[in-house]
């Protein structure tokens, strides 16, 4: 229920739109009358912590003073934006969401497809499926490491005693081997979540659609390239936006695996690095702020593109 | 409300906007949550702490820092209590990992708590934290306890002539090898040369882009008689010595004197390596005896200090924790006989016996009992008492990211050594201009 009515573009009962009466805005007063306390304290919660994170970045602390702050007005952003460590990392960044997001929409897809299928012990599949969303990210990523360990490692001895290539690469240990591996580590465990918000766009669409492309004579790719993709883009997109935007912000996979070696620096670990261990407040602070800009320009553009599909297939369907 | 009503494209865009404001929100308030205050502080005007105000301390002690893995500390507290009649002690534990406990640490000193009197804190703190102003000033207690601590252990409480802890337990490197297959390590040279030999007989290390490659790689260095920062503090990293150093490592992986599969290695996948039989030498510290004594390679390995390179004096880099007085203690007293009872020659015979540490009081090392336990003793000696600190300055955690990227930019063949050595000193003497 929750999943159906996130999924923007689409009514639960697909009737046509009708016109704004005064009952309709008498019922948006209550509404927003009921929800102005929550809305105060989220803007309490978050917009306290937002804006002391913008006032740190404007300043300069240093260990010298003992924490003294200096205002520097946009100093920290200017020498983020000018180190090749910010521009390095947010490269890394984007490649890694990149690869990792659609990868996952692709299987998500696949596996959704799966699961939507009627056989006997679906329900249990659909659970078991899920089980590596479970998995606290920190754990799966030592899981993944303790596999790819040279010499010793599940997938590296398996490679060599198969004779196969890679089994005597130092997978964390190579520019590109160790990309891959954090790639995989994340597509592991998260396509099961992009398949579920998948799974809830394909059990939208209703039987009646098929019929009729049935009755049409429509191949079964047919059918998929016409009219499943088309009416699930809206899942699809939903399912991009959320897993690009933990993408953006990766910390713990190369965090555990490589430490930020061998290009896997991302933006998150530039500012944990700055702010934890060097206790560089200001630009630390700088650097969250970037980050959280990039994913939130990234987000813009996806509703603003993506938002105009789903209008489409709205406006398709009426 | 009508669930049924459709939905307008005008709702919408205000669902998908507010959707998008929720996540945002959400997301920043994720960042957000690293920030910290600060409180300002000058470390000159620190006080200074009585080492005559033990004998009549009296309340409770409150020490804090890293989970008590091998019970030491608690072990500790409670002799002490028990020997003392009048002071009580207790440990606390306030961070799963050391880099946890120290965040715990900062916030505490920076909001000035009470709640600590004592810290127990890696021997790489001590600079920042004294700089701070965050310490007691510990250099009449450390005078007053001098002839019984090793003076290499001393030396890593020490900042701008002062000491500002008392060294509780000390670490070192060592190397372990198989004395049927390899040889016993005299030189840098040899160890190298001799586990290029046979495919079994290579050498492991910690070559993981951490803390625990600079250390590797500064034991190298200081042999070499290379260092990071001069007695004035000036950056001296840019040298004949680093190179050398760099080259010498780099092609150690080259020709296989060492596995590449060290870059992806910290402490224990590179004693997991080793027990695997497939290797002549490993680098790591002491409590790797205990472990390897475990396994069907009891029987065949030995330990030896680090050596040096061919004609010069070996010199390893200390590990270790130390017992800091916070600045804010309610019972500096309690805190002073606590640390004169912790650095006694007995209770740090009992410190390698009972936890299997390295102690800082040199007759432990000889003794029966102890040799007993801890049969590598006399080369974990030579190993502490060659040893030096790590570059002392408050911005130290900088200073080794420096140095651990660049080596590791070496090793793993993405760096020439002579870029490394640049952007090290570079990136060493930004960051001593950031403090």
């Amino acid at each position: 229920m929750a999943l159906k009515t996130l999924l923007p573009g689409r009514s639960p009962s697909g009737a046509p739109a009708r016109p704004v009466s005064g009952r309709d805005r008498a019922e948006r007063k209550l509404a927003f009358r009921m929800t102005a306390p929550s809305l105060v304290i989220m803007a309490l919660v978050a917009a306290v912590p937002i804006g002391y994170a913008i006032w740190l970045s404007l300043n300069q602390y240093s260990v010298r003073t003992a924490g003294l702050s200096r205002f520097v007005g946009l100093e920290n952003y200017i020498n983020a934006l000018a180190s090749q460590e910010w521009w390095a990392a947010f490269g890394q960044t984007f490649l890694f969401a990149g690869l990792s997001v659609s990868l996952e929409l692709i299987l998500g897809t696949a596996m959704a497809l799966l699961l939507n299928l009627a056989f006997k012990g679906r329900a249990v599949l659909r659970t078991v499926v899920l089980l590596p969303y479970a998995i606290i990210t920190v754990v799966s990523a030592i899981t993944w490491q303790t596999m790819f360990q040279p010499n010793m490692g599940l997938v590296t001895n398996v490679l060599s005693t198969l004779g196969l290539p890679g089994g005597d690469v130092v997978w964390l240990g190579e520019h590109g081997y160790a990309m891959a591996v954090i790639v995989m580590a994340d597509v592991w465990k998260t396509t099961p979540f992009a398949a579920l918000i998948i799974l809830a766009g394909l059990q939208v669409i209703s039987a009646e659609t098929y019929e009729a492309a049935e009755l049409d004579g429509a191949s079964k790719w047919q059918t998929f390239v016409n009219i499943t993709l088309p009416l699930l883009r809206p899942a699809i997109v939903l399912a991009a936006i959320f897993r690009t935007m933990d993408a953006l912000r990766v910390f713990d996979l190369p965090f555990v695996l490589t430490r930020g070696a061998n290009g896997t620096e991302s933006m998150s670990m530039l500012a944990y690095t700055q702010l934890r261990e060097n206790r560089l407040v200001g630009e630390g602070s700088a650097l969250s702020i970037l980050t959280f800009l990039t994913v939130m320009v990234v987000s813009v553009i996806y509703v603003r593109f993506a938002g105009g599909n789903i209008r489409d297939v709205a406006k398709e369907e009426q | 409300m009508d669930l049924n009503r459709p939905a307008l494209p005008l709702q919408n865009k205000a669902t998908n906007r507010k959707a998008l404001a929720a996540t945002a929100i959400a997301a920043a308030l994720l960042l957000s949550a690293c920030g910290g205050g600060a409180a300002p502080q000058g470390a000159e005007q620190a006080a200074a702490a009585d080492p005559a105000s033990g004998a009549n301390a009296s309340g409770a002690v409150n020490i804090c820092g890293v989970k008590d893995a091998s019970g030491i500390y608690k072990g500790t507290a409670e002799a002490f209590t028990q020997a003392n009649g009048k002071v009580t002690a207790k440990y606390t534990e306030i961070g799963a990992t050391t880099d946890e406990a120290r965040t715990q640490i900062v916030q505490r000193l920076e909001g000035k708590s009470t709640e600590c009197d004592l810290f127990v804190t890696d021997v790489i703190w001590t600079s920042e934290f004294a700089s701070q102003g965050w310490l007691l000033d510990q250099t009449k207690l450390v005078e007053a306890n001098k002839d019984r601590l090793i003076p290499s252990t001393v030396e890593t409480t020490k900042y701008q002539d002062k000491y500002w802890g008392s060294p509780f337990f000390t670490n070192a490197g060592l190397i372990y090898y198989q004395k049927d297959k390899v040889a016993k390590p005299e030189s840098w040279q040899q160890l190298y040369a001799e586990a290029a030999k046979a495919p079994g007989n290579g050498y492991v290390y910690q070559g993981k882009q951490y803390e625990g490659l600079t250390v590797n790689f500064l034991e190298m260095l200081y042999s070499a008689g290379g260092e990071v920062l001069n007695d004035q503090g000036d950056v001296k990293i840019d040298s004949k010595e680093t190179r050398d150093v760099l080259n010498f490592m780099s092609d150690g992986l080259k020709n296989g004197s060492a596995d590449r599969a060290v870059l992806t290695y910290n402490e224990d996948p590179a004693r997991l390596a080793y027990e695997s039989g497939d290797f002549g030498y490993q680098r790591n510290w002491p409590h790797v005896y205990r472990l390897l004594n475990a396994t069907p390679l009891a029987s065949s390995f030995a330990v030896a200090p680090l050596p040096a390179w061919e004609g010069g004096k070996a010199s390893g880099v200390l590990g270790g924790w130390n017992l800091a007085i916070s600045a804010h203690s309610t019972n500096q007293a309690g805190a002073v006989a606590f640390i004169d009872f912790a650095t006694t020659p007995d209770w740090q015979k009992h410190v390698a016996m009972d936890y299997s540490q390295a102690p800082v009081n040199e007759a432990a090392y000889s003794d029966p009992a102890v040799l007993q336990k801890m049969p590598f003793a006399t080369e974990l000696l030579a190993s502490v008492k060659g040893a030096k600190p790590r570059p002392i300055s408050p911005v130290y955690p900088q200073i080794s990211q420096a140095i651990y990227k660049n080596v590791y930019a070496v090793l793993s063949g993405t760096a020439s050594t002579e870029e490394a050595v640049k952007k090290m000193a570079d990136e060493i003497t930004t960051a001593k201009a950031s403090f």
